[in-house]
């Protein structure tokens, strides 16, 4: 071969890349043109001080991430820390219980006639497309202290008589779960719908108990679903703060409002700013983290973006 | 394929998980047939109201558009994208290049709403004033929901795609010639539910949305949810707002069950096949 | 699919038969208001007078129009309708101006007490709207004792049971509630007495049956339901349901520590496409019938002196318009600027947390 000459291999990776850019690179731009760009012009504003109203001015520092640490004009404290925890805890147990959910009802909606699918599949959907806050308020007065639920917690003394179980910890997954639930079934499902039957009737032969089985080869095979939907889940649930607000009588910050509250009610944009940096960071890393994790379990396939 | 055992089991669980999705909903319905003002005794009352209000169609109108017109284009850009990093990436890539289209992807579903919708605005008014273009309106809304849809559409696609035989690739190599066939012929057809997927997230997320929304709206333009947030903060939860839920939610059930009446009754004529997969 | 492509097809249709929103060679005068605050009659009347377009848009916080203004809104609206307290921080961050008094023949009308104000001396920068007082609301038939004060709020032994309330918001209210019951006055200003404030406040969200931070409009849509029986609440919201007979059984009270009187404002965005306009209408608003117009249709208190006479109904009673006595108990919030508003913003970011 003479040098200048591309063997076909390359020509092919050359062509590969165009695929590549082609596709993918119409989305990708946009969204660095009409997200990424923005976004960074308004998160670099956390290297600026804060005036007394909260709007950036010069000169540059880093104040904005000694906030984010815990210091204000008060001293320390760890209230950061604190709502962070409990915005990871938020997000994980709405991941948990969407899941759980979602496994039964897509095998649930596989078990019916074709036609009949995806109607059962809107169906879950459906309740999304009502406003968030309308349907929030019904669980808060499902939950609330006159209704019939919370007359069995009060029998049952989980909760004090004249209190409800909204606002509090119980409604508050019920109402998280409730959000989520169609972000975690569509992925999974059009992830399971695809089911590789065969294995499944190949593993029945080799181990005997519906439990093994499914985790064997029902599981492995859903996976790239579920992960796109713990995704969809996690990280809307890890900022969210309606449902915690409405449903928990937002007794308890979490980093969604928090960063809300620094652009809103008690503004201070450099802090806002540094917060929702240092939460991109970290939800980021968690990300990179996660695919990471996710290769290394499933050998070189890959299952996530 | 699934044991009838487990399949009552499955039904045990779903059914009754069916009946508390939309409990909630029942309550809102429930609410809607109110008292009018100062009399007694359920009634229509909300509806009459709420079939006047003008500004409610537009409102609503206006998020139609808004969502069609953006889960449309982002379901386009979102399939491309979740096909072409799923099937034309480097999967030996290493290092931390590698991760990058992840993390741009992944922005948007990170970035809180309120800072994507605060630095849209900031964004919009700066392009504005140098250039005239892209004034606050509907024109902005539907560009930044585009931009918050586009990876929900691409992750869901990918989803599908990861782990199907990559030998169907191979496939589509030897029938068509031309990608661009091989892609609308072979690919689409296999990917079709993750697309409506997304479609469907599309709509819901753009339908759903208020703090994006309210930042990149120029005077005026007013969808659903910002109408409805705002009749909440004055009037509370009124009847009319139940209402409102309720014949939304109600003529999107009607019309789901009247078509699944009308394919099912041409699939047993014998002029459809169930749509979907390769066999 | 086929569905889908029906929807699209009419969603695309509905889009097309969408009427313009305003001819060209109208002038518009954009209104950045709280929803439902303005009779529908009274911009078609202005409409009429100034033959221009008038496009409404609204928000429900001061927050929300303050960060929307903060990241370029400013060019975007005429008039917007601050509170009293956040004038001055939209002055010092010149997100407002001036206001030509000359331009306003009919500023006279208003009466004497609004006319020079603490939060904006001489009204140099905003024009009163309509005015309110926060006072307490609760639900008699679960509160046998309520008192006179704000202990109702913060005396564990006044309410043991039943679920309250405080309200979210900025704080200015809540710390003044708290150093008006620690008996400091509803205008409290030392440190010392605001981390006092807020140490009772903390206190507070730890009883049993604290429902939460829910803001004063919510809270009594969720008394309505039954769900609450405590909260704070404005004079105007509790009219408009006793109008409409949806909380008749509910009571609202001043307390007598002292409490808040406030003034929602008209104000103009520095950079407003079409201040001239703005000041018409501005004009518009502070004549002694649209006045009235305004205040019937609102259910809340008019600052216009003219317009009294004209006040129907619920608006001649103490509720709306509070006696001698009770305007003794009422203060404007006193402007908070520089290093003290920070100071109270973190004061009360760590009482949220």
């Amino acid at each position: 071969m003479s040098a200048g000459v591309k063997t076909e291999v390359e020509i092919e990776a050359g062509r590969q890349r165009l695929r590549l850019w082609v596709t993918s690179g119409p989305g990708l731009v946009w969204i660095m043109i009409f997200l990424l760009i923005p976004s960074a012009v308004l998160l670099g504003i956390a290297f600026f001080s804060s005036n007394d109203y909260g709007s950036p001015v010069l000169p540059l520092s880093v104040q904005s991430f000694q906030q984010v640490a815990g210091y204000s004009l008060l001293g320390w404290d760890p209230g950061n820390i604190i709502i962070f925890l409990r915005s990871l805890k938020q997000a994980g147990i709405a991941t948990l219980v969407s899941a759980a959910l979602s496994y039964p009802l897509v095998f649930f909606i596989l078990s019916r006639p074709e036609s009949v699918r995806p109607l059962l599949l809107l169906f879950i959907v459906l309740p999304s497309w009502t406003n968030q806050v309308v349907r929030t308020y019904a669980w808060m007065e499902l939950l609330g202290p006159n209704a019939p639920v919370s007359w069995v917690a009060h029998l049952l003394h989980a909760v004090p008589p004249d209190l409800g179980l909204a606002p509090g910890s119980f409604a508050v997954t019920t109402g998280l779960a409730y959000n989520y639930l169609p972000y975690m079934i569509v992925p999974l499902y059009a992830s399971a719908e695809k089911l590789d039957w065969t294995l499944v009737e190949a593993g029945r032969d080799l181990y005997a108990s519906g439990a093994r089985l499914f985790w064997h080869t029902v599981f492995p095979q859903t996976l790239p679903g579920l992960l796109s939907g713990v995704i969809f889940v996690a990280i809307p649930a890890f900022g969210d703060y309606v449902v915690p607000q409405l449903l928990g009588g937002d007794k308890a910050l979490m980093i969604g409002s928090q960063i809300a509250n620094q652009f809103t009610e008690t503004p201070d944009w450099p802090y806002g700013a540094a917060l929702t940096i240092i939460m991109l960071v970290f939800t980021g890393m968690g990300l990179v983290g996660f695919r990471i994790l996710t290769r290394k379990l499933g050998g070189a396939e890959e299952a996530t973006i | 394929m699934i044991p009838r055992g487990v399949r009552y089991a499955l039904s045990g669980i779903s059914w009754p998980l069916y009946a508390l999705l939309y409990t909630p909903l029942a309550l809102v319905a429930f609410y809607s047939f109110a008292p009018a003002p100062n009399q007694a005794g359920h009634s229509l009352h909300a509806y009459g109201v709420l079939l006047h209000d003008g500004a409610v169609f537009t409102a609503l109108r206006r998020s139609l558009i808004l969502a069609f017109g953006s889960a449309i284009t982002s379901t386009a850009l979102g399939t491309l994208l979740g096909y072409g990093l799923c099937r034309f990436r480097n999967a030996n890539a290493k290092g931390v290049l590698a991760h990058i289209p992840s993390l741009i992807i992944y922005t948007p579903i990170i970035m809180p709403g309120l800072v994507f919708g605060i630095s849209e605005l900031i964004f919009f008014n700066f392009v504005h004033s140098a250039t005239g273009f892209l004034g606050a309106g509907l024109q902005t809304m539907i560009i930044a929901h585009i931009t918050f849809q586009v990876p929900y559409v691409a992750l869901t696609v990918f989803a599908r795609l990861a782990g199907l035989d990559p030998y169907l690739f191979d496939a589509a190599n030897d029938l068509y010639a031309d990608g661009i066939k091989s892609f609308i012929h072979l690919i689409v057809p296999v990917v079709q539910p993750a697309i409506i997927g997304g479609f469907l997230l599309g709509i819901t997320l753009s339908i759903d949305d208020f703090t994006i929304s309210f930042f990149t709206a120029g005077p005026g333009s007013v969808t659903l949810p910002i109408y409805i947030y705002s009749a909440i903060a004055r009037k509370g939860i009124s009847p009319e707002i139940n209402a409102l839920g309720t014949m939304m939610i109600g003529s999107i059930i009607l019309l789901a069950i009247i078509h699944f009446f009308i394919t099912r009754h041409r699939e047993r004529a014998g002029q459809l096949t169930p749509t979907g997969k390769i066999a | 699919m086929k569905l889908l492509s029906y929807f699209a097809a009419g969603a695309l249709a509905l889009g097309l038969a969408a009427p313009q929103t305003a001819r060209a060679d109208q002038p518009t005068l954009n209104l950045f208001i709280w929803s439902s605050y303005i009779d529908p009659g009274l911009l078609s009347a202005f409409e009429k007078q100034c033959n221009c377009k008038v496009i409404e848009t609204d928000y429900e916080s001061n927050a929300e129009m303050s960060a929307k203004l903060k990241a370029g809104g400013d060019a975007q609206y005429d008039v917007v309708v601050p509170s009293s307290y956040y004038v001055p921080e939209l002055q010092d961050e010149g997100l407002i101006q001036k206001i030509d008094h000359s331009k306003l023949p009919n500023f006279g009308n208003l009466m004497p007490k609004f006319q020079n104000p603490n939060y904006d001396p001489n009204d140099a920068y905003s024009i009163p709207y309509q005015w309110g007082t926060t006072g307490i609301l609760y639900d008699p038939a679960k509160i046998k004792n309520p008192g006179t004060g704000w202990a109702l709020l913060f005396d564990p032994t006044v309410n043991p049971n039943y679920p309250f309330v405080l309200p979210k918001g900025e704080g200015r209210d809540q710390i003044g509630a708290a150093c008006a019951y620690l008996g400091y006055g509803f205008n409290c200003s030392e440190k010392s007495q605001w981390i006092a404030a807020a140490k009772l406040i903390e206190q507070t969200k730890k009883r049993p049956n604290f429902a939460g931070f829910v803001d004063e409009t919510p809270a009594r849509d969720q008394m309505k339901s039954g769900l609450i029986a405590v909260s704070m609440a404005y004079n105007g919201d509790i009219a408009s349901c006793y109008a409409d007979g949806s909380c008749t059984k509910l009571k609202y009270f001043l307390p007598d520590q002292g409490s808040e009187i406030w003034v929602d404002t008209m104000a103009i965005p520095t950079h407003a496409p079409h201040p001239e306009l703005a000041l018409q209408f501005i004009n518009f608003i502070l004549d002694a019938n649209n006045g009235a117009t305004l205040s019937n249709f609102n259910q809340y208190a008019s600052p216009n002196a003219a317009s009294q006479k004209q006040l129907t109904g619920i608006l001649a009673t103490p509720l709306i318009n509070p006696t001698a006595e009770e305007m003794k108990h009422l203060s404007f919030l006193a402007p908070l600027r520089g290093a003290q508003y920070k100071l109270f913003n973190q004061i009360w970011t760590s009482v949220l947390q």
